[in-house]
């Protein structure tokens, strides 16, 4: 077996051994998550008196909102500080005295957690389309379309949080900036409001960032919103993410290494 | 070979003044302050030696260490081991050497010692052949047999330092850092740890750079010696040859009524200084001793080496 594989295994192993964490935050994170949404946005069409507001019916509003919650921890993976934390606590020395790439390591087990909250994303998925929809092929290739897109999402969203994460060597505590980085993340990738609600010039503005490919487009894929032109683009905008934040954060380190001083606490 | 010629190394931090007005006035200015953990320390150390590593708490031991580990780029300076520097982390260098950090794990605390030692085998590519003999002989001469399966924080910690150790040992480095070993293990776990890593030299002759604070790992591990004091080796030698360098001192511990006080006496002067103090004191008790080495080194640590 080769390493990697073995830590997918590990890292695997950690998740399932905290049982009541899993049940925790898949049904009960999801349901308190989709009550409240669906609550306020009954209210906000009934209000309106419409059936349908910038695309979406209650319905598929609903949808939206349970795809969100999982949608998002699929996206950021390992809980945050998974690296700051090493550096802070000394532990990161390991990664660099075994023989091997601790950005491999890492986005490994980031993506680990992505893979498994994916899971939790299919069954979710799955559950609400047999109960209040329909589950036909259509939906499965949606599915796994929006499975698709939501791995390639969290790679880059690995890379953007090594990056954003390795600036722990110069200051000890970037927690707020972490918290920061997320909150744009989700608010300009459309976690909290549709991004078609948005401005029109707003909207136009951010599709010039990565926010719009990191949520609200594998929350299209995975609703059957996407044309295949728009998936298409969104892959390789995404990749070209990917390949900015991964550079950004090896040059990072480049220059980290000579002030990184292996002490932790 | 390791090889370290005039490696230096300082760090930048920062000094805060205490209490909210430090706090306040930290926001805006800091005050930089450059500490200079190595003063251009140059050694050899041959194949199959072990070396003990002796200062004070930041006397530069562990930078030292860490910067032959290859965590650390050095200031200035060159160092090669087995041919590598290790700050460049070619694998190949990693695949030969380890750290081994009394106060810091370095295997994965949620899952037992044997899913970590997999991996480990898994990144060392170590065969399937070696790592079950290698597993067997360390397991067997740790007596840490019954807790492979355990996760390691449920572990007590000298427990917990012997899978350290088996994880570190399990690619049979040809070049090993010990910083601290034996820290905080009761006398027993001590004794194991030392006794182990004295067959372990014998057999397989890695480079071995020990740093310890207690002097029974150093006294029974190694027959060279180098003192660090800020920065600067003061002594780079046979352990045998420290007592010899005080040689010519006498030790008194004296008991009077009111105290008990202990004196350094050159020998020459010992009748002059011993009715001094018959005659100025009412005595209880006189013990004359030669310094033990925990002595000279402290003193060496302390004073430097005295020049005749």
């Amino acid at each position: 077996m080769r390493w990697w594989r073995f830590v997918v295994a590990s890292e695997i192993r950690k998740i399932l051994a905290f049982r009541a964490d899993f049940w925790v935050t898949f049904i009960g994170q999801t349901c308190i998550q989709i009550f409240i949404a669906r609550s306020l946005w009954l209210a906000i069409f009934e209000s309106s008196g419409k059936t349908m507001m910038e695309g979406y019916t209650i319905e598929t509003m609903t949808l939206y909102y349970l795809i969100v919650p999982i949608g998002s921890k699929m996206l950021t993976g390992e809980n945050m500080g998974f690296l700051s934390r090493e550096i802070y606590e000394g532990t990161f020395n390991r990664y660099l005295l075994y023989p091997l790439s601790f950005f491999h390591y890492k986005t490994i087990t980031f993506l680990t957690y992505s893979a498994f909250y994916g899971l939790q994303l299919a069954l979710a998925f799955i559950g609400y389309q047999l109960l209040f929809g329909q589950f036909t092929l259509n939906e499965f290739i949606h599915l796994g379309y929006g499975l698709l897109f939501f791995m390639i999402a969290s790679y880059t969203y690995c890379n953007l949080s090594l990056f954003i994460e390795l600036i722990s060597i110069w200051a000890d505590n970037i927690w707020s900036l972490m918290v920061m980085a997320r909150f744009l993340c989700f608010f300009f990738g459309g976690a909290y409001i549709p991004l078609s609600f948005f401005p029109g010039a707003l909207q136009a503005v951010i599709h010039f960032t990565p926010f719009p490919y990191l949520i609200s487009l594998p929350i299209n894929a995975m609703m059957g919103k996407l044309h295949p032109i728009e998936m298409i683009t969104g892959f390789f905008i995404l990749l070209g993410w990917s390949f900015i934040f991964s550079w950004l954060s090896r040059r990072l380190w480049d220059k980290g290494q000579y002030a990184y001083s292996g002490v932790g606490i | 070979m390791l090889e370290v010629k005039n490696l230096t190394k300082s760090f930048t931090t920062f000094r805060k003044e205490p209490g909210l007005k430090g706090s306040l006035k930290a926001l805006l200015r800091r005050e930089k302050v450059i500490k200079n953990a190595l003063k251009s320390v140059s050694f050899k150390i041959e194949q199959g030696e072990i070396v003990g590593l002796i200062g004070a708490n930041g006397a530069g031991k562990t930078t030292l260490v860490k910067i032959l580990a290859g965590i650390v780029h050095p200031t200035s300076g060159e160092a090669t081991v087995l041919g590598f520097k290790p700050w460049e982390r070619d694998n190949e260098y990693r695949k030969q050497m380890s750290l081994i950090m009394g106060q810091k794990a370095q295997v994965w605390w949620d899952l037992p010692a044997l899913d970590s030692f997999l991996l480990l085998k898994e990144i060392y590519q170590i065969e399937d052949s070696l790592y079950k003999k290698n597993i067997e002989f360390l397991a067997d001469t740790l007596m840490i047999k019954d807790q492979l399966k355990t996760q390691v924080r449920k572990l007590s910690l000298g427990e917990r330092m012997k899978i350290e150790l088996m994880a570190a040992l399990l690619h049979r480095p040809r070049v090993i850092f010990l910083d601290e070993p034996t820290i905080g293990l009761d006398i027993s776990a001590q004794k194991a740890v030392r006794e182990f890593m004295r067959n372990y030299q014998s057999e397989f002759k890695p480079i071995t750079i020990l740093t310890s604070h207690y002097m029974e790992d150093i006294k029974e591990l190694c027959p060279r010696i180098m003192i660090i004091k800020e920065g600067q080796f003061v002594y780079d030698g046979a352990l045998s040859e420290v007592q010899k360098m005080m040689g010519d001192e006498k030790r008194l511990t004296v008991t009077t009524k009111e105290k008990t006080f202990k004196l350094s006496v050159p020998r020459s002067e010992l009748g002059v200084k011993m009715s001094e103090l018959f005659t100025a004191n009412e005595i209880l008790d006189l013990n004359i001793h030669d310094p033990s080495i925990e002595d000279i080194i402290e003193s060496i640590m302390n004073y430097g080496i005295k020049t005749p």
